[in-house]
């Protein structure tokens, strides 16, 4: 192994990060001190935060109390490792996503006179490197500034190897996930050719969905001291998981076991250094593979006069609109549109699973019910029509020259990206509301009100978004922004504003709903009935449209400007 | 002479970003059916010029018209008679080389019938027959620029912009669009052509523009280029080299020899 070239290799791979930052590309000046600023204030308050502890222990005069916090800090070094090793995991596959989010995955450079090894160490020690190593610095002079106070340097001491052995563990482990990655996927497009593009699909919309599942379960039944807890007694029955010997080492260590402590130890060490070759074998065997194309069709097949055609579409218009949701089935990086409205749809049904477990009242769970099946149903798409609105020009990225050097006219433009908006966030919509329906089984009014006014809000919504997306659109690969920040919150700001807006006519009504028998007297004297509902849908529906077509104007005028001047627009965007 | 004569059409055109002018009150007349190759080095102009004809880029001053049509005031009528390929493209890689085609027919209207034939007769020209399936994220760099050459030509456009189209084919490919489009030429279809390759330019042009630092130093047929640089025996490379005032490289050689 030649350090030297690992060095080298390194120092490339971290610069590959420049793709991933936003940075001006141009007149391009690199600022040392923030990459190093980053360690030592993780340091600095680390050892703030030790020191703080230590003070806190060295205050406490109550023996009983002294010996409570002394365990609560054995157990939480104990722990350190494991958690370690897991939020270094989060943390180097979030950075190996964020590279290949912006083709920012620098290819070994095979040709060069380096071994495969060095190219693989490179590649882990680069992965460390930025939060990963930050936090991990800032946890280990936190635990040698305290222990220094409280006297147990020696258990610190082994706590911070270990610590930096478990994040050396999760760094190897995300190698060898990435590589193991491209060559399975390459083998499921292999087999699974056009249906590999649904898997991948359908495979990312999963994926997200048990994340943040699991995430917000976590979040809303445990406590991070709790995790810790867990994490400090679960290990040592799951002693035969080699990830786990880090924190047994310290467990037994503390426990006065030194010999025995020894054993995990060096196995850990010895387990770390078998993942880094296999690593190199993997990278070795699997590097360079170049995943097959996905063959969507056989034959010729071209689009005949559809279903959108009829709803009188013109040929140009469905055409893009079919591009567009090809785009959103195939392009990797556009799946994380569907992050929002998960989220925005997972939140509440657990947090609304998680208090169904105690003690309610049955006018509670009505109002429950009422609440989060009306939620669900309103918000999701209407964060999708604000998120995919603001996109929807942005993702045509480098290959905006065939819309601005085809004779499209700005009035179509729009209203295909418009109704692909529409029918994107309608489509969300539609299955949150089923499953609304389903779970919490809403009274008919309340559905049909519920769906009537996502529908309302959807419709202002994908336009305000759609007409700063085309204002604000960010065509550069690096940073890939799609809109620039500034007009996403004007954006975002402005949406909300039309929601309100447009549902203002409601609110009375729903004031009265959610009240119930707790209703103030001078609002009971309004005596809203459902027939109200009626004007006041009329109302909220010409609200939705005055906005939507004042928004449309706008948005046409953006889009001529942009068709005219997109060749400028774009250059321009590489002095930002 | 009418529109229909003198399809392009540029007047004192001049465009600057920031303190660089990088076309210098161009005046230009392109005429039906001809070739015009569009010579400089890196930087000289001539992809800002071909895309000020398109209407990508709004000049400083002057004007430009294509086929009597201001671009500016025109840009969708004028852009559904032209076919565009750019210097460096990126097109839709999500797409397959079939959907692409299918995307651009319908763009500019093509009936389906016609659509299927022009798309098969030039895959099968261009050797992409049997890869039209596969997504273009996995076509090699030539196979993408035949994908948009066939992407400019598939709606018969009357004026064809080309900045670098033979770049990355193979020579079977390069030698059909380089007859392609001299038969589209005597066909009465108007091609500007922009190219570092003089020997392609000297074999396909009517007539050669010559542009450095954004102002066009000489335009004419390779007889008239060699009276105005006085070199009467010379190929176009010493031509250009002379005319842009780079013929003396030997010292350059020779330092990096030492």
């Amino acid at each position: 192994m030649n350090w030297k070239n690992v060095l080298i290799l390194v120092n490339a791979y971290v610069k590959s990060y420049r793709l991933v930052r936003s940075e001006r590309f141009r007149r391009f000046r690199e600022r040392r001190i923030s990459f190093y600023m980053l360690y030592i204030g993780a340091c600095v308050l680390g050892a703030l935060l030790g020191w703080f502890v230590g003070s806190m222990f060295f205050g406490t005069s109550n023996p009983q109390m002294k010996e409570l916090v002394l365990q609560g800090i054995l157990n939480l070094l104990s722990s350190l490792p494991t958690v370690t090793l897991l939020y270094g995991l989060v943390f180097t596959q979030i950075g190996q996503v964020q590279r290949l989010g912006v083709k920012a995955y620098t290819q070994p450079l095979y040709w060069l006179p380096m071994s495969w090894a060095e190219h693989t160490l490179a590649s882990i020690i680069s992965n460390i490197l930025g939060l990963p190593l930050a936090v991990t610095l800032f946890i280990s002079s936190g635990v040698i500034v305290s222990s220094v106070i409280i006297g147990v340097l020696p258990d610190a001491i082994l706590t911070v190897l270990s610590l930096f052995i478990a994040i050396f563990m999760a760094a190897v482990t995300t190698e060898m996930t990435r590589v193991l990655q491209v060559r399975i996927s390459g083998a499921v497009a292999r087999r699974a050719g056009r249906a590999a593009v649904w898997l991948r699909l359908i495979t990312s919309i999963l994926f997200f969905i048990l994340f943040y599942a699991v995430y917000f379960s976590l979040y809303y039944r445990e406590g991070l001291e709790a995790i810790f807890r867990m994490v400090s007694y679960g290990q040592r029955a799951l002693w035969f998981v080699p990830y786990l010997w880090p924190g047994i080492t310290i467990s037994l260590f503390m426990e006065g076991y030194i010999l025995e402590a020894a054993v995990p130890f060096f196995s850990s060490i010895f387990f770390s250094y078998f993942l880094f070759m296999l690593a190199a074998w993997l990278n070795a065997r699997y590097g360079l593979y170049e995943p097959p194309s996905i063959r969507i069709s056989k034959g010729i097949h071209l689009s005949e006069t559809g279903l959108l055609n009829r709803l009188g579409f013109k040929p140009v218009e469905a055409a893009l609109i079919r591009k567009d949701f090809k785009a959103f089935i195939r392009r990797q990086e556009l799946t994380y549109i569907f992050i929002l409205p998960i989220i925005s749809a997972i939140m509440p049904i657990l947090s609304a699973l998680n208090s169904g477990s105690g003690p309610h009242t049955a006018y509670d769970m009505y109002m429950l019910r009422i609440f989060i099946s009306s939620y669900i149903t309103l918000i999701p798409g209407a964060v999708m029509a604000m998120a995919l609105g603001n996109v929807i020009m942005g993702i045509e990225d480098g290959s905006v020259w065939i819309l601005y050097s085809s004779p499209i006219n700005a009035k179509g433009l729009i209203k295909a990206k418009y109704t692909f908006t529409v029918l994107f966030s309608a489509s969300v919509t539609f299955i949150c509301f089923i499953i609304g329906m389903i779970l919490w089984k809403p009274q008919l009014t309340i559905a049909v009100l519920s769906i009537s006014e996502a529908i309302l809000i959807i419709l202002p919504l994908s336009m305000i978004s759609l007409s700063f997306g085309v204002k604000g659109a960010d065509f550069r690969d690096f940073p890939r922004r799609m809109i620039r920040p500034k007009w996403a919150i004007i954006s975002i700001i402005t949406c909300i504003a039309a929601a309100i807006a447009v549902s203002s006519p409601i609110i009375p009504y729903t004031i009265t709903i959610l009240l119930g028998p707790h209703i103030p007297k001078f609002w009971s004297y309004l005596n809203l009935q459902s027939t109200y509902l009626y004007p006041a849908s009329i109302l909220s529906a010409a609200i939705s449209f005055t906005i939507s077509f004042l928004f449309y104007r706008r948005a046409v005028g953006y889009a001529e400007s942009l068709l005219l001047r997109a060749e400028e627009i774009y250059e321009s965007l590489m002095f930002i | 002479m009418s529109s229909v004569s003198i399809p392009v059409r540029l007047s004192g055109v001049t465009k600057r970003y920031g303190d660089i002018v990088a076309v210098d009150y161009l005046d230009l007349e392109v005429k039906c059916g001809e070739v015009l190759g569009l010579l400089g080095p890196n930087g000289s102009g001539k992809s800002t010029t071909i895309k000020m004809i398109l209407g990508l880029v709004k000049p400083d001053s002057g004007f430009v018209d294509v086929f009597g049509m201001n671009v500016q005031e025109h840009p969708v009528e004028v852009k559904r008679l032209i076919g565009y390929v750019p210097e460096s493209p990126r097109i839709y890689e999500f797409l397959t080389g079939l959907e692409f085609l299918d995307l651009i027919g319908d763009i500019y209207g093509l009936p389906l019938k016609e659509k299927r034939e022009r798309i098969l007769k030039y895959l099968r020209a261009l050797g992409l027959e049997g890869r039209e399936g596969d997504l273009i994220s996995s076509y090699s760099r030539g196979m993408k620029q035949k994908i948009i050459i066939i992407s400019a030509l598939i709606h018969r456009p009357k004026l064809l912009l080309l900045d670098e189209p033979l770049t990355g084919l193979d020579p079977r490919s390069a030698r059909i669009v380089k007859d392609l489009i001299r038969e589209l030429a005597s066909e009465g279809v108007t091609v500007i052509l922009s190219t570092h390759v003089l020997e392609i330019a000297e074999a396909m042009c009517d007539r050669i523009a010559i542009m450095f630092e954004g102002r066009l130093l000489a335009i004419g047929t390779m007889e008239e280029l060699r009276r105005t640089a006085e070199m009467p025996s010379s190929d176009l490379e010493d031509i250009f080299l002379k005319l842009t005032g780079e013929e003396d490289i030997k010292p350059i050689i020779e330092a990096l020899l030492k």
